[in-house]
């Protein structure tokens, strides 16, 4: 694995892109001049009552109201790198625990649900949310007892409906998810919040980009269950979530491993989008792309102020890429 | 998931795009060069083009409320009065306007034979039933409050009678209009857009539509309005004014949000007249020789500042308005954009009756607001950041750039007296539902643009408690003081110039001192014409004054140069060409 790994050129890149960007949002703050959130009516402005371009005091200049686009481009770095990885941590979670559940149980017999049941719930969580709790549990209610009903008075009918296996399920929730543009559902999410901030943005970003995830690892789950080392496992009374967390999980890491780190380019762009947008964090917070947002009737002006933090998202986007693009290389997932 | 391809191609266009924006920032061009620049004899024809960072809200006219909007309206509906190029009210299409019973009637005597869009003969009745379809209560009229006076309005409004009694039909061409009490502002309010006269297609009651049929000097292109697109108006061949007007149209790009765009195509003669400039261009357009004769900085005809809803605390402590007033470094705010804003410190602008130079207004005074702080009750020590209201101030706004950097700019000032601000930004329709409803919006930004030029414009709305309603606010602060109210009452009936000046003069005074606004900036148009574009001039009220506007441009002269960003991308990419 370790002679692949040095042998891509693209993941070398792409470590020590990653590798400086982390360094520049850990000491970046630091060492900046300037605070991040201030501005500096006196040293940031030209004579022309235009923002002054990068010089000695401001290494990057400033930006629309005289803060340091340095000092903000890396409060910044902090904000989008943070975010990337949670986000990508909790959809990466969510996925996973899908994806293996779901590639598990695929083909299995499942469950008849009765119709009445079925119906009884689908018209419950139709019920709750359009606001009416109390007949929601009503519609659960009828469905329970016309279910009984059918059971006690052996009308066949009553207990008929389909089989529904947890793979079925959760692949079919997935699909309505993948059918929704994946940054339209974000920006939909993020606009009817209140107030949005750096948790909010962890959440929505989370909660909606751990789908192709999840298809990724149950495709991997469904090769790994049927080796040898599962069915033996599965002959030596293993429980189910006994192998799924000793022998499936750890067998579909390096496609886990690959799927996140490209994860966290996406998330980080979503993020910029959302900021550029101006659906992601409030301002004054500095994001990425609240601060294109902010540069761009300023770009004859302030080249700067447009080309920093475009470089960043462009630098950061390209970095986790090629270092998914190496993993794969260096895993051997190509095939 | 976003596939690597889409990424890379994301990443080139990126890339491309800095090359571009690092090629762009050329000199400035030259203007086009009217053909016969010493002959003042107007030509006839030619579309005039403009650009507008908004779409108009209506082609109905009770139903405006913005001045873009209005101006539209104004060319296509013609009133009894107008204002001229000097703000005064005019009779247009009345022919003479006479006060009778001691300023408690007006008497119109209509020009005879004008003639509709849809040429039918504009005669009294029409006057009445336009006014009575803008002021219906069924009419969802934002000015509608701009003529209360008028004799029976109250009984109309509320469905009490079936017709405006104060409006009455004395003839063919004579209409005469009642008022229960004198009211100097009645002519003025009379010019605005609302109680324009519509045709009889119009209908009794106001329907949304996107048509329109008045009697101006510029009729809507069939189809003519594309919304968010492009607005067309072509010229009315039998408008009242003969020879007018001079074009043959006048076609707006709506929605023309990015200044920088605007300025590119002003350049290349793409639009004829360009309002919008960034900074940078404002600075580059003022300084050019070139240009010296064709742009214009606006005068202010207007005002901005935050509203501080009065009825929600901390706001409605007066101390902790008044140490927000002090708090703001005006001058700070102006620096975001120095080429077009102006530092205010009072609700009325400068060359107004009620204007008086000798009053300070709200000032700047980081002592006197920390003290106002501590006088509220939230001493606040600046040297440790403790003290101060203790929870977050939600502050609405929407999103045009400029009121995002003033904001910043207003939170950082009042961090430092320990109100901590947070900003919620909303799409527009959501901020009006939360500013202009009871209880809704703490504080947001606001402001307020002439509709005629004189104080009572800007008093009454914002500040009277008359104008405070559950669903739909004037008074963003909803600010209540007896005082106020009754100057401003009396100040409307006073016949007085001096003393109804002098009675502004109060209310501005207390006011400013009890600050339901910090007033701090007003924003002036720099507007640039390509000289081609003949007799064009600001006007104190319209936007587009565009009735007697001429074009003399050389056939085909124009946008024929290599397009800039072309040659930019280009260079940037290196193509041999």
């Amino acid at each position: 694995m370790t002679s692949r790994w040095r042998g891509s050129r693209a993941a070398r890149a792409g470590l020590s892109i990653v590798v400086a960007l982390a360094v520049f949002a850990t000491i970046g703050p630091l060492v900046a001049p300037h605070d991040a959130f201030t501005s500096d009516f006196t040293n940031g402005v030209s004579p022309l009552h235009t923002p002054i371009g990068p010089s000695r005091h401001f290494w990057l200049g400033a930006d629309r109201i005289y803060r340091d686009e340095f000092a903000r481009l890396a409060v910044g770095a902090r904000l989008s790198l943070a975010i990337g990885m949670l986000a990508t941590l909790l959809a990466t979670a969510i996925g996973a625990t899908v994806g293996v559940v779901s590639g598990w149980f695929e083909g299995s017999e499942g469950t008849r649900i009765p119709w009445s049941i079925g119906i009884g719930s689908l018209g419950a969580v139709v019920l709750a949310l359009a606001g009416h709790g109390g007949w929601a549990v009503l519609a659960i209610a009828i469905g329970l007892a016309v279910r009984v009903t059918g059971e006690l008075a052996r009308i066949e009918p009553l207990k008929r409906g389909p089989r529904v296996n947890v793979d079925m399920l959760l692949m079919r929730m997935v699909d309505v998810g993948l059918a929704f543009p994946f940054l339209l559902l974000v920006m939909a999410i993020s606009a009817a919040l209140d107030h949005t901030t750096a948790t909010t943005v962890v959440l929505v970003l989370g909660a909606t980009g751990w789908l192709g995830t999840a298809r990724v690892l149950r495709a991997k789950t469904m090769q790994v269950r049927s080796l040898d080392f599962v069915l033996a496992a599965r002959a030596l009374g293993r429980s189910t979530p006994g192998i799924l967390l000793r022998h499936v999980l750890p067998n579909v890491s390096g496609v886990l491993a690959i799927a996140a780190t490209i994860s966290v380019a996406q998330m980080i762009l979503a993020e910029s989008i959302l900021g550029y947008l101006g659906v992601g964090i409030a301002p004054p917070a500095p994001t990425w792309g609240r601060m294109l947002y902010e540069g761009q009737d300023y770009y004859l002006a302030g080249p700067w102020l447009v080309a920093a933090p475009a470089t960043a998202i462009i630098a950061a986007v390209l970095g986790f890429h090629l270092l998914g693009e190496g993993l794969k290389d260096a895993l051997g997932a190509r095939d | 998931m976003l596939s690597a391809r889409a990424i890379e191609r994301t990443l080139v266009a990126l890339a491309t795009s800095l090359v571009v924006l690092g090629g762009c920032n050329a000199a400035l061009e030259a203007p086009f060069a009217a053909a016969h620049p010493d002959d003042e004899t107007p030509r006839r024809g030619g579309t005039l083009h403009l650009a507008s960072i908004a779409d108009i809200a209506t082609l109905d006219p009770p139903i405006a409320s913005d001045m873009f909007t209005s101006s539209v309206i104004r060319l296509v509906y013609a009133g009894l009065v107008d204002f001229d190029r000097n703000g005064n009210v005019v009779p247009d299409l009345a022919s003479r306007v006479d006060e009778v019973d001691d300023g408690l009637a007006y008497r119109f005597t209509l020009r005879q034979g004008v003639r509709f869009h849809d040429g039918a003969e504009l005669t009294a009745s029409d006057v009445k039933r336009s006014i009575e379809r803008a002021l219906s209560p069924t009419t969802p009229s934002p000015t509608a409050s701009f003529y209360q006076s008028i004799e029976g309005y109250d009984a109309y409004a509320s469905k009490k009678t079936p017709h405006l009694e104060g409006v009455e039909v004395e003839g063919r061409y004579l209409v005469l209009i009642r008022l229960h009490e004198r009211d100097s502002t009645f002519l003025p309010a009379l010019a605005m857009a609302a109680l324009r006269v519509t045709c009889p297609s119009a209908g009794e009651s106001y329907s949304p539509s996107l048509s329109a049929c008045g009697a101006g000097p510029f009729r809507v292109m069939p189809g003519g309005w594309e919304r968010g697109r492009t607005l067309t108006l072509v010229r009315n061949e039998s408008y009242f004014r003969p020879g007018l007007p001079y074009l043959d149209a006048v076609t707006w790009q709506l929605n023309a949000s990015n200044p920088a765009s605007q300025a590119f195509k002003f350049s290349r003669g793409e639009i004829d007249v360009v309002r919008d400039l960034s900074q940078t261009d404002t600075i580059r357009y003022e300084g050019d020789p070139r240009w010296k004769s064709f742009v214009a900085l606006e005068p202010v005809h207007g005002m901005q500042g935050d509203s501080m809803n009065t009825e929600i605390p901390p706001f409605d402590n007066v101390e902790v308005r008044r140490a927000v007033a002090a708090a703001i470094d005006r001058d700070h705010i102006v620096m975001l954009k120095s080429s077009n804003l102006t530092a205010v410190t009072k609700p009325v602008p400068p060359g107004m009756p009620g204007y008086d130079p000798h009053f300070e207004g709200q000032r700047y005074d980081y002592a006197a607001a920390l003290a106002h702080m501590k006088k509220a009750g939230y001493p606040f020590d600046p040297a440790t950041g403790q003290g101060g209201w203790p929870a977050p101030i939600v502050y609405d706004l929407a999103r045009p750039s400029l009121q995002e950097l003033t904001a910043m700019s207003m939170q950082q000032d009042l961090a430092k007296i320990g109100l901590r601000v947070q900003l919620r930004i909303s799409s527009l329709p959501t901020l009006y539902s939360l500013t202009h409803r009871r209880g809704k919006s703490q504080m947001s930004p606001q402001g307020w643009e002439e509709d005629f030029p004189d104080p009572s414009n800007f008093l009454e709305p914002l500040f009277s408690s008359k104008s405070i309603g559950e669903e739909d606010t004037l008074n963003y602060a909803f600010y209540r003081n007896a005082a106020v109210d009754d100057a401003l009452a009396r100040a409307r009936s006073e016949r007085d110039p001096a003393a109804r000046a002098r009675l502004y003069e109060q209310t501005e005074r207390v006011i400013c001192d009890e600050a339901p606004w910090a007033f701090e900036f007003a924003y002036r148009f720099f507007q640039a014409h390509q000289p081609y574009v003949r007799n064009l001039h600001g006007h104190p009220v319209w936007i587009a004054d565009v009735t007697d506007v001429w074009l003399d441009r050389e056939r085909d002269a124009v946008a024929r140069k290599e397009a800039p960003l072309l040659r930019a991308l280009s260079a940037g990419l290196g193509v041999a060409r």
